[in-house]
């Protein structure tokens, strides 16, 4: 349980990294916005802009709510445990394996990253890469929750 | 899969939880094993049985396993 322990200070650790990184880059975002030549930058320009900003965001937060889980699981031995339990159990990660995890979300991340750069060239790329994302996300969720059901 | 780890469980006053606890699963995972949605591996079979300090077949009905 300790290498557990261990593990679970580097999740912390990352996640405050994280939190930094969407701070620095958060404020990067608002003054982007607030510089932004209204006169010159076209509709998609600020779209997704407001699309980055608010996943900078979203990041931020859910890195936020990970460092304050984590922080009250480890103090706490039980559940510790549990978390512990959580993250090795087989029917768990069956169901995980069968809806596409870990491969959904790492190509659903890079499909991101690939949305936001073509944003700023085409924003029909843009478009199509996140439906893409937010489609392939819910097959993954549907899934799992069936087999949540089920199993 | 028929199982015995309710009744077992019973015996002993012992929740899903606690028993989850002790054979490094999770709760829901005791509760699909239970109603039979759920075949455990060899692992945690062995894991339950040795916890009510009995063998496997004594737990775990395999007579379903037999027909095929």
């Amino acid at each position: 349980m300790e290498k557990f322990r261990t593990k679970v200070k580097r999740r912390i650790v990352i996640s405050s990294g994280m939190a930094l990184v969407a701070l620095v880059l958060g404020f990067y975002s608002i003054y982007s916005l607030i510089t932004l030549d209204s006169s010159a930058a076209t509709h998609s320009d600020s779209f997704v802009a407001g699309f980055q900003f608010g996943l900078i965001i979203s990041i931020g937060v859910l890195a936020v709510i990970d460092i304050i889980k984590l922080s009250l699981t480890i103090n706490d031995e039980t559940k510790l445990r549990v978390l512990y339990n959580k993250e090795h159990d087989e029917r768990l990660i069956t169901i995980r394996n069968k809806a596409g995890a870990p491969m959904i979300i790492i190509t659903s991340v890079l499909m991101i990253i690939a949305a936001i750069i073509a944003g700023y060239f085409n924003i029909i790329v843009f478009y199509t890469l996140v439906i893409a994302v937010a489609a392939q996300l819910s097959v993954s969720a549907m899934v799992k929750l069936y087999c949540m059901k089920t199993m | 899969m028929k199982t015995r780890i309710k009744e077992l469980r019973k015996e002993r006053k012992l929740s899903q939880e606690e028993l989850a606890l002790e054979v490094g699963t999770t709760r829901q995972t005791i509760t699909s094993i239970e109603v039979g949605k759920y075949t455990a591996s060899l692992v945690l079979a062995y894991k339950i049985a040795h916890y009510f300090g009995l063998a496997i077949e004594e737990v775990f009905d395999f007579s379903d396993v037999n027909e095929f």
